[in-house]
């Protein structure tokens, strides 16, 4: 037993950390790419660690007093760990015991809850509106990621990430779970808040929206979320929708995963990098589409395929 | 250079009586393409009325000068164009110190608006029916009843500090929440402040307040500059467009001046203006691109637009001020044996430029945020008096290098590109039509350069009392000089309507009833340029305190400038 708590408790540290160190780096890859595309040199990869370190020394400034609002950053951090301890990252998920697919879409909307309500709590005109438009894509995304899960977890017969995991290592790709995946994959460039989609904070618009007001260490933690959502969202994807080669080995698994992680985010890059930003009417209107087309992968679901 | 029919002059003047009953006080011709018309002030406004609306003459700029010293009255005078008639109309009244009041037009022209606020706040006369009581020119902490624009009012006086000024803006409807933008704002590049009434994302109303970069340029134009000091200050109202200002300049005083610019220096004008639109339309595609988040945009255009600048740096020595208009001409020539560079440079702009068009104007997600929005009507367009591309896009086929030729375009003619829907798109197309436009008439003006002097020898002084009224028609529309010459070797006034003056006041009309996320790029879509609209001294913000530096100071600073980064 406590062998059993003792290695689950070491394997929920190592995804966390693993999430919380890595998510600079991948950042650092994207904006690299960003700048190649740009015809730009670039900053150093290691850039957000300097960004993150710089941040975290400066003077932290509130507008608004109370503790909720001041420890707001640190539960939209926390909750991203949560998340990262809840999905399997080359091997099955650690803290599965204490939560299925069910908990793991509560936490998934927590972070987008909890930078809504920092907008909301912020004073100003532009976070409100950014926190609004939070609010609409939250709405018309989180179906889409709730339908292609149920998808995984009907054909699995199981709730249970790490049961639908294993059973699409044993069964192979299915039309049904590569629609899902499809889904999925459009999906994440919302959550992640990347363009076309990065309509909540829109620096043009509204001026970063519900973070405007955010500065110093209080920003450190919450571009740190953001960028560990990135990485845990899409280690998500690539272990429900393309689990596969799986060698048994956790080390060699979490070197394949890390791989496709980049390629995955190489791909949110590029669509990041071609596109200009959508109106929120236009980019729900997207998701409406979007979440329709999805229930197709159900369809296929039922029918076996 | 222009016929003017002798039909359309007495077809004006028979307006002009018909409407002024018997208030006409003299009719003058001091150029071929210019009517002056001196009107008794009572009649301004039915005039005005008969000119825009009969006529079609269009609205162009209102100029307030203090003539005490000369007339003993205040003149206001309203600049009109009819452009199919290649006539300038100057409708001017004195107005005598004991009754600072005229007549508003804005009831009339809409776009008089700005015009109007701009005179009563420069010399103090009041237009009477004006809609807008606010100050529009002058700083919100400005003492009442100081007028700088009168000649009586030293150019470097200095009013007495106030704190805690808030500039006088509207009240939302009620319902309606405001949404600020500005004074300093992401996406604007120079201050301006814009209050929008918001209900959810709706646009309801806005209220703005701009001339935060007022300079004083034409107070120092017309009491410390020369003729020849001025096209250096001229450039220099705008960092964009700085060659269309100090051509317009020294095209309106060579005109009053009745000097001949020889035809090589015309040509070698138009080439300098035609690769300042070629550079200010590539970055302005790029900053439509910012502000709709699309920065692969931004830094490609501005990638292709970096050669044009090093070549504009060849020929002047400057990347932007080339310091090459003077009166009578320009002060360097354009070597022949650039000609080939140039050509290569431009063949590789258009090659690049058409690359990255052809990948823009297919782009679904661009036309969705472009088509449809922030649309000016015709009507509007028309009303407001909009120049440029906003007002082409809106079907108003008006341009400066047709309507009112000058430099080399007479010979080098321009094809204007239109379009109708007068959306946030059509304002795409119409630039991206005219850069590849530009680039052609280069060439063309290029392979036809005759030979020649560059600059006219001007034998005597520039006497006084003449009116010169010039345009140019620059990236973002129209600019208009208007010089009355001086006797102390400068203009005794010199006004300057920068093209974003009129396309500033169609803006409320365009985002009513669009969202916030349309705002930043149907304000873009208008290519705003502050400083040239308000012609606006280094003051330190953190000190309050306004340093001024020294000739030998500036001069150590540039060369220190030069030593350490210029070299390319």
């Amino acid at each position: 037993m406590t062998a059993w708590l003792g290695r689950s408790f070491l394997l929920c540290l190592l995804n966390v950390v693993l999430a919380l160190f890595l998510s600079p780096l991948c950042e650092g890859i994207m904006r690299k790419l960003r700048a190649a595309i740009h015809s730009r040199m670039g900053p150093p990869i290691t850039q957000p660690y300097w960004d993150l370190l710089k941040l975290l020394g400066k003077e932290d400034l509130r507008s608004t007093r109370g503790g909720v609002y001041a420890s707001l950053p640190a539960l939209t951090l926390g909750s991203l760990l949560l998340l990262a301890a809840l999905i399997p990252m080359g091997t099955a998920p650690p803290l599965a015991f204490a939560g299925d697919m069910i908990v793991l879409l509560y936490v998934a909307a927590m972070s987008c809850i909890l930078i809504m309500l920092t907008g909301f709590a912020s004073a100003s005109p532009y976070a409100s509106i950014g926190s609004s438009r939070e609010m609409m894509m939250l709405l018309s995304v989180e179906p889409i990621l709730a339908i292609a899960l149920t998808v995984g977890a009907f054909k699995a017969r199981t709730l249970a990430l790490g049961g639908i995991v294993n059973w699409q290592v044993r069964n192979g790709p299915s039309i049904s779970m590569a629609i899902a995946g499809v889904a999925f994959f459009l999906a994440l460039q919302a959550v992640v808040g990347k363009l076309p989609f990065d309509i909540a904070e829109a620096d043009q618009e509204i001026m970063g929206g519900p973070l405007v007001e955010q500065s110093g260490p209080r920003l450190a933690l919450f571009r740190w979320a953001m960028w560990t959502k990135q990485l845990v969202l899409t280690l998500l994807l690539v272990e429900v929708f393309l689990p596969w080669p799986r060698f048994g080995i956790h080390l060699i698994d979490l070197v394949v995963t890390t791989l496709k992680v980049l390629v995955v985010l190489v791909l949110v890059t590029v669509i990041d990098v071609v596109n200009p930003r959508l109106r929120i009417d236009q980019a729900m209107g997207y998701f409406m589409r979007v979440g329709v087309s999805s229930l197709a992968a159900l369809a296929f679901a039922v029918i076996g395929k | 250079m222009n016929t003017i029919e002798q039909a359309i002059l007495t077809r004006v003047k028979e307006v002009v009586a018909a409407r002024s009953d018997g208030a006409l006080l003299s009719a003058t011709q001091p150029h071929a393409d210019t009517l002056h018309l001196l009107i008794d002030k009572r009649a301004m406004r039915p005039v005005v009325d008969g000119l825009v609306n009969e006529l079609q003459a269009r609205f162009m700029t209102s100029v307030g000068t203090d003539k005490r010293p000369v007339t003993g009255d205040f003149g206001i005078l309203h600049l009109f164009s009819l452009d199919r008639d290649h006539l300038y109309v100057l409708l001017e009244s004195p107005v005598s110190e004991s009754d600072l009041r005229i007549d508003s037009i804005t009831p009339v022209v809409p776009g008089a608006d700005w015009g109007e606020r701009e005179f009563r706040d420069a010399v103090g006369v009041h237009p009477e029916g004006h809609p807008d009581p606010r100050r529009l020119l002058l700083a919100d902490d400005w003492p009442e009843g100081v007028y700088p624009l009168r000649r009586d009012f030293p150019y470097n006086y200095h009013p007495p500090p106030a704190a805690h000024v808030r500039p006088e803006m509207r009240e939302p409807p009620a319902g309606a929440s405001v949404v600020p933008m500005g004074p300093f704002f992401p996406v604007l590049e120079e201050p301006a402040y814009w209050r929008l009434f918001v209900e959810g994302e709706t646009i309801v109303g806005c209220d703005s307040r701009v001339f935060y970069n007022h300079r004083g340029i034409e107070k120092l134009g017309d009491s410390v500059l020369t003729y020849n000091e001025i096209p250096y200050l001229a450039e220099r109202i705008c960092g964009i467009c700085g060659f269309i200002h100090s051509t317009c300049y020294c095209q309106a005083v060579e005109k009053a001046a009745g000097i001949e610019v020889p035809r090589r220096a015309r040509y070698i004008r138009t080439i300098m203006l035609e690769l300042e639109r070629i550079h200010s339309h590539l970055l302005w595609l790029g900053i439509a691109g910012h502000i709709i988040g699309f920065e692969t945009l931004l830094m490609q255009t501005w990638r292709i637009r970096e050669p044009v600048m090093w070549l504009c740096e060849e020929i002047s020595g400057n990347r932007k001020a080339y310091g090459m208009n003077t009166v009578g001409g320009l002060r360097r020539d354009l070597p022949n044996q650039l000609k080939p560079k140039l050509l290569e440079v431009l063949a590789n702009v258009e090659k690049e430029a058409r690359a990255v068009l052809n990948a823009i104007v297919g782009d679904t997600t661009l036309h969705a945020r472009t088509k449809g929005v922030g649309v000016l009507t015709n009507e509007w367009a028309k009303k407001i008096c909009a120049v440029g591309p906003p007002a082409r896009a809106s079907g108003v086929a008006i341009d400066a290098r047709i309507d009112h030729p000058y430099a080399a375009y007479d010979e080098v003619p321009p094809q204007i590109a239109t379009q109708e829907a007068g959306d946030t798109w059509a304002r795409v197309l119409v630039r991206v039509g005219e850069l590849l436009e530009s680039i052609r008439l280069v060439r063309e003006a290029l392979s036809a350069i005759p030979d020649g002097p560059v600059c006219a020898e001007i034998k005597e002084g520039i006497p006084p009392g003449r009116v010169g009224v010039s345009v140019v028609e620059a990236p973002r529309g129209e600019a208009v000089h208007f010089v009355l010459t001086g006797g102390d070797n400068r203009p005794y006034r010199w006004r300057v309507r920068a093209p974003t003056y009129p396309n500033l006041q169609a803006l409320p009309a365009m985002i009513l009833n669009e969202t916030i996320a349309d705002v930043p790029i149907t304000l873009g879509s208008l290519d705003p340029c502050f400083s040239c609209t308000e012609r606006l001294e280094t003051l330190d913000r953190k000190t309050n305190e306004v340093r001024i530096y020294s000739h030998a100071e500036l001069l150590e600073i540039s060369r220190r400038k030069a030593r350490c980064g210029g070299a390319r």
